[in-house]
């Protein structure tokens, strides 16, 4: 680009759109969709409780829920469709809400978004639950779309009944 | 009521070893095992480094009581039961948090770090003395609190023999996780805690149980195994991880120890133990412990359960587990990653990504467990005299200490070559039944 002015074209509109395309992705188990939303460089974070009120904030020093890259993305479906996986066969029917999309602002070519969610997870074996909190997301905008180059995850439930995996946060 | 010295079958002269699984699922059981084994057992509560300032407190539940540990105003520990003194509101207000001086959220009592009471509401003017005097207004320390190598341990029995004595055989396996750093070890940031819909017991087993890691973790060795070949050398040195151990089970030494006092011990040589996060520490160690004690820290994956609810597991990571009754069918475990202070970036880097592979409710192998131990639970009301024949290895059971245990420089009751066998439970079944009064 080099010094051109960068003219964002990305709206609001276009932005909570692409968030709830992944969500959809990840309800409707189209999980190969799912994983190209996200840039080869991305980094897949979510932070442990750090006592009653805090989140761990350095992933090198303190334990994540889960920290990964697109490769450990990439592991994740193949555990859910290797079906080898006692947590992961049945799988949940997953309801994703995202809401209160927000863009945060401009930096360095990303966009940074923050959004609300609540996910209904359902299996017969273990009935359903009902788990929420927040992300916020790094996204670029590249010539075949918007592309996931952080998403963080804050997940507000602590004494954790079932599994967490990709599908249910 | 069935009697739970007749849920364990231990006839030795027999070769016989059954639990029946009422154990599991018997709630008047469970009820005996609140008295007569939390109420008198030396319980696990944390780790020095968790509290490291004064007023650092953890609150905890032992049993059916709620507790807490303080670090007081002279770096010394201590215990109390969570409840004023006055009308017995619980004291701490989080978790875990800092308070240098105690105030109880109803009506403004106040406690030091050290339990003593530092005001009273209203005072002298609103008690006499005597009154105060028969009440007791500082706060009730547990019976016994005691720390070994940083972990520190409670016991609501007054005549529990020492934790020293307690611990017992189990002492060498956890001093070859504590001894492993020069600077001593740290819990890091970053804490999880999950509900389990089965008995507590299920996790002790589970927690040495080296027969289902073949079956229930296969996935986690070719989850992660696939994931290496996605990023070829971007996981090699110590983000190597141990998977090939798991999916070639006959070709490392491995081997299961009753310790005495219900401690179990399972361990199993390492596929490439140089990827361990620990491997740095190998020239020091070596100048400070022989060779057996070394090979033992650093070649050698072991799980270290401590009864009745205490795993220390030092594999491709080092995880605390500590679960805690609920009702006979709901358990709480949380977990949390041990590490050497001052540990190298490199290594810390690679122990915290092997933990969140293996050890929390998003990983790729706890999940699994919890399943397979939900599934033993209600597989367990399907009989009314249903027992878990505990067979599977016995017939390579020795007594006493085998050649790895002797590299150790100590002596198990018992051992048993291979990590597929089921006799190390004999030893928590047996603690179990003798702890039961009925």
């Amino acid at each position: 680009m080099g010094g051109a002015v960068i003219v964002m074209t990305t709206s609001a509109a276009d932005i909570a759109d692409f968030l709830y395309r992944e969500a959809w992705c990840l309800d409707n188990k189209h999980w190969e969709d799912w994983l190209a939303l996200y840039a080869d460089d991305t980094v897949y974070w979510a932070p442990a409780m750090d006592g009653d009120e805090d989140w761990t904030d350095d992933p090198d020093n303190d334990v994540s829920l889960m920290y990964m890259d697109k490769a450990g993305l990439e592991a994740r479906i193949f555990r859910i469709e290797g079906r080898d996986s006692y947590a992961t066969d049945p799988l949940p029917h997953t309801a994703h809400l995202v809401s209160n999309v927000m863009m945060q602002g401009e930096a360095d070519g990303l966009i940074w978004v923050s959004a609300t969610w609540m996910v209904h997870s359902y299996m017969r074996v273990r009935g359903g639950s009902v788990r929420g909190g927040l992300y916020h997301y790094a996204l670029r905008d590249t010539a075949d779309g918007l592309r996931i180059v952080q998403k963080k995850i804050f997940i507000h439930d602590d004494r954790i009944v079932g599994p967490i995996d990709v599908y249910n946060v | 009521m069935v009697s739970a010295k007749e849920l364990v079958d231990d006839r030795p002269e027999e070769n016989v070893f059954r639990v029946n699984r009422a154990a599991f699922t018997d709630a008047e059981i469970f009820e005996c095992e609140m008295t007569d084994i939390y109420d008198h057992c030396w319980l696990y509560l944390g780790h020095e480094s968790q509290i490291a300032a004064h007023g650092d407190y953890l609150a905890t539940r032992m049993g059916r009581h709620p507790v807490f540990i303080i670090r007081g105003s002279d770096g010394e520990i201590g215990c109390f039961y969570d409840a004023c003194s006055h009308r017995g509101s619980k004291l701490t207000g989080r978790t875990s948090g800092n308070a240098k001086t105690l105030v109880c959220r109803y009506h403004g009592w106040c406690f030091n770090a050290a339990g003593a009471c530092t005001l009273v509401r209203g005072g002298e003017e609103a008690y006499r003395a005597e009154d105060l005097d028969r009440m007791g207004t500082d706060l009730r320390p547990i019976e016994q609190f005691s720390a070994y190598k940083g972990f520190l341990f409670g016991c609501l029995d007054t005549d529990a023999p020492p934790l020293d004595e307690f611990l017992g055989g189990a002492r060498p396996f956890i001093d070859l996780m504590a001894d492993q750093a020069p600077d001593g070890m740290e819990v890091l940031r970053g804490e999880s805690r999950y509900i389990m819909e089965a008995n507590w017991k299920l996790q002790t087993e589970n927690s040495t149980d080296g027969y289902h890691v073949a079956t229930v973790h296969r996935n986690f060795a070719t989850t992660v195994g696939y994931r290496e070949t996605l990023a070829p050398g971007g996981d090699d040195g110590m983000a190597k991880t141990e998977a090939s151990r798991i999916l070639s089970l006959e070709k490392i030494n491995s081997g299961g120890y009753d310790v005495g006092n219900g401690h179990m011990i399972n361990w199993a040589d390492r596929g490439n133990p140089e990827a361990g996060p620990s491997w740095p520490q190998r020239a020091d160690l070596q100048q400070k412990y022989d060779d057996g004690r070394v090979k033992w820290m650093l070649e050698r994956g072991r799980t270290v359960t401590v009864f009745p609810n205490l795993l220390l597991n030092d594999v491709a990571s080092s995880c605390i587990r500590i679960w805690r009754p609920v009702s006979v069918g709901v358990t709480e475990i949380e977990t949390w990653c041990i590490a050497p202070k001052g540990e190298d970036a490199e290594a810390r880097r690679a122990r915290i990504r092997k933990y969140e592979d293996f050890f929390f409710p998003a990983s790729l192998a706890v999940p699994d467990d919890v399943r397979a131990m939900e599934g033993a639970q209600t597989g367990s009301e399907a009989l009314d005299d249903g027992w878990n024949d505990l067979a599977l290895g016995h017939k390579t059971l020795v007594d006493g200490a085998d050649e790895a245990a002797a590299e150790l420089g100590v002596t198990p009751l018992n051992s048993n070559p291979g990590r597929e066998v089921e006799t190390p439970f004999f030893a928590f079944w047996r603690e179990w039944a003798a702890r039961l009064s009925s």
